[in-house]
Formats: structure tokens, C-alpha cells, sequence
């Protein structure tokens, strides 16, 4: 037996409190309360417009190719560009999770959840079009490196197969950097589960304890995926660009193309993370945690690519003047001038002109023009991308093959069906997990008071906390 | 073996107490934060994480992949395509390049399990010292003890500024 305690072990046992919970748990959980009425409406919506996407692609399945608006030479068309436009959302996400965590940028940790979340699907919507383009879908396992019968394998000298490489890596990695950011928030949501959640987030927690080793292979695991995905960020877009640019088509082949297109995926990124973010502070009240200072500077990153864009338009007209070849010239006078002109002036105005007002701070840090601009901008990049693909497909050199390409109501549906089918995805997320990350938030909360005296921090407290302490 | 939590407002207070421990020959101790805290990273062990070797072995391995099977898949049926040679590593660097990523990021994930030890302990149970305190805003140090260390345990706690001591295990 080994001697008694000096103190009597009874004295040390304590009855369990009433547990202390933190203020940022309360208000960041709390919109994983039960749904309203809108939101089952919103959801309702969404769904049902999915299961009418899908009902029009299994049509086009049957039907073929030529229910889509494709007319020889136009054979991209609004499926390619709505991948595009989808795969650029996605890069504000990573843009946001993984470069400026680098940079220790701290107020990204207010939109880093949402952004990752949106990159995840915003990935999982740009990986269907290859798909539905492709027509005979229950082919698309050819393009994978595969032993097969034919002895064949791919065609690695193509743009298109480094796409695929690049696609489904960024799909991936995303999905790791958003599960990893995750696992701290669902074991703060498991402790405080009821229902049936008490089934899922101990599942998805993994046993997370915060204990010291946990943290310590966490916070190494979140930087070197950071430190993997910022590369890959600008390698995927890049990637896009070149099935472009690596043609001879007038108007694609251009140098400028891969910076010029990772320019407009952060911008497009951001613009939808605005939109995004806007409705959800509002409606769930979380001004404390996003606040203005978060929207200006936001906009900033919309107003620097905003420029970056506009400059890479001038150039690309420029360069086709300066080239002086033919081809090249015509393609971007009717760009501007042709049958597609409506599309490039919406896309030169909503993403060079508008987003130029936010220079004025007044305008940054007032919510519904902020909004409105970054609505306007989502519209532009879309049809950025229908102008580069279409405009430049539908004249290339033989003028006697020229055509003018409408998208048919198949195509319009489909792209219905992608704004839902993303938005389902997010109204699902919102319900289930945490959207603003929630130990990201507390850290600030904890080393502020550890360091309460001191001023003149890295960044102002003020600005990004308001009243919560 | 009695087990002691103290409950801490701040994790500098906690890695402090927990190095000191360490000096006094208390080697069972864990810690339980709710954030990330650099300097709770060091105070039970200083060596940097080995989760960077995984990123390591996986880059390593992805980039090896990457172009050892466009080479050889190119040189298995060789087609010649616009003059080019069949095996040409200038746009094989895209492919070894996102495997690279690929490789990299699941091998990072797998170190995260592996030296985090995740998954942990049982479906929908948790440490019988821990609380979900630990995942507000408060700081757990739990140490194991011989029964005759508890007083002293207790007290170094409390003078460093534990708000509440508690044993769990008796």
C-alpha cells in the first residue's frame, strides 16, 4: 500500500459544474439550429432544380450530342464554359485557405471555412461538364491511365489529360484541407450534440481531444498543405488556360493566358465568396465574426484583380493589332464588334469598369453595393468565358465555315442545374458543420487576452473582433 | 495512478507548469487546448513534427510516379504525336507536378493520423479527464501521479494560477 495523500482525495473531487462555454461556440454553432422555413424553401428549390438537371442530361444522354446548341466549328460551348467559370470559383478558396494562411493574413480565418467549402463544390460542379460534354459519360474512365485490352494508354502530351490530372488533384487536396480544418470544429460540436448529431460528429471527430501531440501534427499537417496547395492553386488554372492556349485557334493562342486566367479565377473566387457571405452574415447575425474590415478587404483583392483582368483584355487587343496578323485581328474585332458583342461589352463593364469603383472606401464597406458589384462581377466572368471559347471558335480561318452558336434550352438547363446543385451542396454544409471556423476565431479571442495591454498589434483587434471578447 | 486536471485561462501559464513538471520527473502529463497554441507545440516535446517526413516521402514518391509512368506508358506503345519524341519530359512536368501535390497532400493527411494518433479512443467516448471545457475557451494540464505526488501536484498547479484543480482518478 503505498501512503495516504496528504490531502484528502475527497476535498479534491469537485461535483461537475455547469460548464463554461465560450461565446464564439454559441454564436458560430448556432447556425447549425434547426432550419427555418425559408431555408427548407431554399433547399426545395435547389433540389428540385437538380433532379430537373438531371432529368434534361439523361435526355441529352439519349437523345445525343446534337439536342446541345453545337454547330461545326463550335463544338465547346456552354458546357466547357461553365467548367471554366466553375473551376475558377473554386480558386478563391484555396487562395484564401492556403496563401494568405501563409502569409499569416489572420483575417482569413472569418471566411476561411466558407471559402474552402465553396472550393470543394465548386470543384465537384466543374468536374460534372467534362463529364456531360463528353456526351458518351459512360466512357469517361478512357481518359485514366489504365491497363487495358487495346494495350493504349492516354495521350500525355495533351492539355486536355493534364487537365484531368489537374482537376482531380485539386479536387482531392481541397477535400483534405477542408476535412483537416474540420476536425476541431466537429469535436466542438460533438461536445455539445443532441439527436442524432450525436452520431455523426463523433464519427467525423476522429477521438479529436486537443491534446498537445494532436495539436502539434495538426498545425504542421495545415501547413504543409498550404504550402502544397498554393502551388497547385496556380497550376490548375494555368492548366485550364493552356487547353486553350496550347492550340493554334485565333484569340487562344496567347502566352498571357495562364497568369491572365489565374487573375480572373481569384477574382471571380472572391466576388462569389461576397456573394456568398453577405446572406449569411446577415441572416444568421454573425456581424461580430465577419465584419466590414473583412469585406474591404475582400474588395480590395476584387479590385486588384479586377485591374489585373481589365489590363490582360487591353493587352490581348493590343497584341492582335500589333501582331498584325490577320486572323488574330478579326477575331478580336468581332469579339467586340461581331454577333457575340453583347456578351463582351457585359464582360468588359462588369468585370473592368464596375469593380474600378471600388477604389472609393465608401463604397468597400457599403454592404449592398459591395454586393451588388460582386454579383455583377460573377455574371462578367461567366461570360468571359463565353466569349474567349465561343467567340473564338466560331471564327477561326476559313470564313466559309463561320458560324453563329446559340446555346439551346439543354444547355441552359444544365446550367441551371449547376447554381443549384452547388448551392444545394452549401445549404447542406451550413446545416451540418460550422461555416466560420471556429478554433481559427478563438485563437485570435485567447491571444488577445493574453497579450490584452499591448497595442498596436499586427492587426487591429477592433476592427475584426467588435464587442466580442 | 491519480490523475490531476488543473483548468488554465492562458496556454502560456500551461506550457510553463508543464516544462517545469517535465523537470521534476513528471513525465506522464497532457495538455488539452482548444486552439492551436505555438507554444503549447513545444512544451511536451521540441522536436519539430515528423509529419514532415510523410510530406516528404509522399512529394518525393508523387514526383517519381509522375514521370516514370508517362515514360514508360509513352515508350510501352509508342505513337509518334506532332514530331515530338515519344517520351518527352517537358510536358510530363505537368503530370509529375500534380502528382507531386496529389502524393503529397494524402501522404500529409496519412501523417496526421499516424503521429497525431487519429483516429482516437473509442466511438463517442472521451478521456475520463477530459471536459468540454477543453473545447471552449479553457486550458487543460492533466498529470498522472504516485499517490504521494498528489499534494505537491496540486499545489504547483495552483500556484500557477490554475482556476480549478480537480482529480479524476484516484
Amino acid at each position: 500500500m503505498t501512503p495516504p495523500p496528504a490531502l484528502p482525495v475527497a476535498a479534491l473531487m469537485q461535483p461537475d459544474v455547469e460548464m463554461p462555454d465560450s461565446a464564439a461556440n454559441r454564436a458560430l454553432l448556432s447556425p447549425l439550429g434547426r432550419p427555418s422555413l425559408r431555408y427548407w424553401a431554399l433547399l426545395g428549390v435547389a433540389v428540385a432544380t437538380v433532379v430537373y438537371g438531371l432529368s434534361v442530361w439523361m435526355y441529352q444522354i439519349y437523345a445525343g450530342m446534337g439536342v446541345a446548341g453545337y454547330a461545326h466549328p463550335v463544338f465547346w460551348g456552354v458546357y466547357i464554359v461553365t467548367f471554366v467559370f466553375w473551376v475558377g470559383i473554386a480558386h478563391a478558396g484555396t487562395l484564401i485557405s492556403a496563401i494568405l494562411y501563409l502569409f499569416r493574413s489572420k483575417w482569413r480565418n472569418a471566411i476561411n471555412r466558407s471559402a474552402e467549402a465553396m472550393t470543394v463544390f465548386a470543384v465537384a460542379t466543374a468536374g460534372l461538364f467534362p463529364l456531360i460534354h463528353l456526351g458518351r459519360v459512360y466512357r469517361a474512365y478512357w481518359l485514366l491511365p489504365y491497363p487495358n485490352e487495346r494495350g493504349l494508354w492516354p495521350n500525355f502530351k495533351s492539355p486536355l489529360l493534364w487537365d484531368v490530372f489537374a482537376i482531380s488533384t485539386y479536387a482531392t487536396v481541397s477535400i483534405v484541407f477542408l476535412f483537416v480544418g474540420l476536425i476541431p470544429d466537429i469535436a466542438i460540436a460533438r461536445d455539445r450534440a443532441r439527436g442524432w448529431r450525436k452520431l455523426l460528429y463523433p464519427a467525423l471527430a476522429l477521438g479529436w481531444h486537443g491534446t498537445a501531440r494532436q495539436w502539434k501534427a495538426h498545425n504542421r499537417t495545415v501547413l504543409h498543405l498550404s504550402g502544397l496547395a498554393t502551388p497547385l492553386v496556380l497550376s490548375v488554372h494555368s492548366v485550364v488556360s493552356w487547353d486553350f492556349a496550347m492550340s493554334i485557334v485565333p484569340g487562344w493562342h496567347a502566352t498571357i493566358f495562364a497568369p491572365y486566367f489565374v487573375a480572373g479565377a481569384i477574382f471571380s473566387g472572391m466576388a462569389l465568396v461576397l456573394t456568398v457571405v453577405i446572406p449569411i452574415r446577415r441572416i444568421y447575425g454573425l456581424e461580430a465574426y465577419i465584419t466590414d474590415y473583412h469585406f474591404d478587404n475582400m474588395a480590395k483583392f476584387i479590385l486588384l484583380t479586377s485591374t489585373i483582368v481589365g489590363y490582360a483584355y487591353v493587352t490581348e487587343y493590343f497584341i492582335a493589332w500589333y501582331s498584325a496578323v490577320e486572323t488574330e485581328r478579326t477575331s478580336f474585332f468581332l469579339r467586340a464588334f461581331g454577333p457575340y458583342w453583347v456578351s463582351t461589352w457585359i464582360m468588359i463593364t462588369c468585370n473592368a469598369i464596375f469593380p474600378q469603383l471600388l477604389w472609393f472606401k465608401k463604397l468597400r464597406t457599403h454592404v449592398p453595393s459591395l454586393f451588388a458589384i460582386a454579383f455583377l462581377v460573377n455574371i462578367g466572368m461567366w461570360f468571359e468565358r463565353y466569349v474567349i471559347i465561343v467567340g473564338s471558335l466560331s471564327t477561326e480561318y476559313d470564313p466559309s465555315v463561320w458560324v453563329t452558336y446559340t446555346p439551346t434550352w439543354v444547355e441552359l438547363s444544365i446550367l441551371a442545374w449547376s447554381f443549384a446543385w452547388f448551392s444545394m451542396f452549401f445549404l447542406i454544409f451550413l446545416k451540418l458543420f460550422p461555416v466560420v471556423a471556429i478554433a481559427e476565431m478563438k485563437e485570435i479571442v485567447i491571444h488577445e487576452k493574453e497579450h490584452a495591454p499591448r497595442r498596436g498589434d499586427v492587426w487591429n483587434h477592433a476592427h475584426t473582433f467588435g464587442e466580442i471578447h | 495512478m491519480p490523475t490531476l486536471v488543473g483548468v488554465f485561462e492562458q496556454p502560456l501559464a500551461v506550457a510553463e507548469l508543464a516544462r517545469h513538471l517535465r523537470q521534476r520527473g513528471f513525465e506522464e502529463l497532457e495538455i488539452y487546448s482548444p486552439v492551436p497554441s505555438h507554444e503549447l507545440d513545444r512544451a511536451l516535446d521540441e522536436k519539430p513534427s515528423r509529419v514532415r517526413i510523410f510530406t516528404l516521402i509522399g512529394g518525393l514518391l508523387g514526383v517519381t510516379t509522375g514521370y516514370a509512368m508517362t515514360v514508360w506508358m509513352s515508350l510501352d506503345w509508342p505513337i509518334m504525336i506532332g514530331g515530338k519524341p515519344y517520351a518527352s519530359v517537358a510536358p510530363y512536368t505537368v503530370i509529375a507536378f500534380e502528382l507531386t501535390i496529389l502524393l503529397g497532400g494524402l501522404f500529409t493527411l496519412l501523417g496526421l493520423f499516424v503521429v497525431g494518433r487519429l483516429p482516437y479512443g473509442r466511438f463517442g467516448k472521451t478521456d475520463p479527464a477530459y471536459h468540454p471545457r477543453f473545447s471552449a475557451e479553457e486550458f487543460g494540464l492533466v498529470v498522472r501521479c504516485r499517490d504521494r505526488d498528489v499534494s505537491e501536484v496540486d499545489g504547483l498547479l495552483r500556484r500557477a494560477s490554475a482556476k480549478e484543480v480537480t482529480l479524476v482518478e484516484a
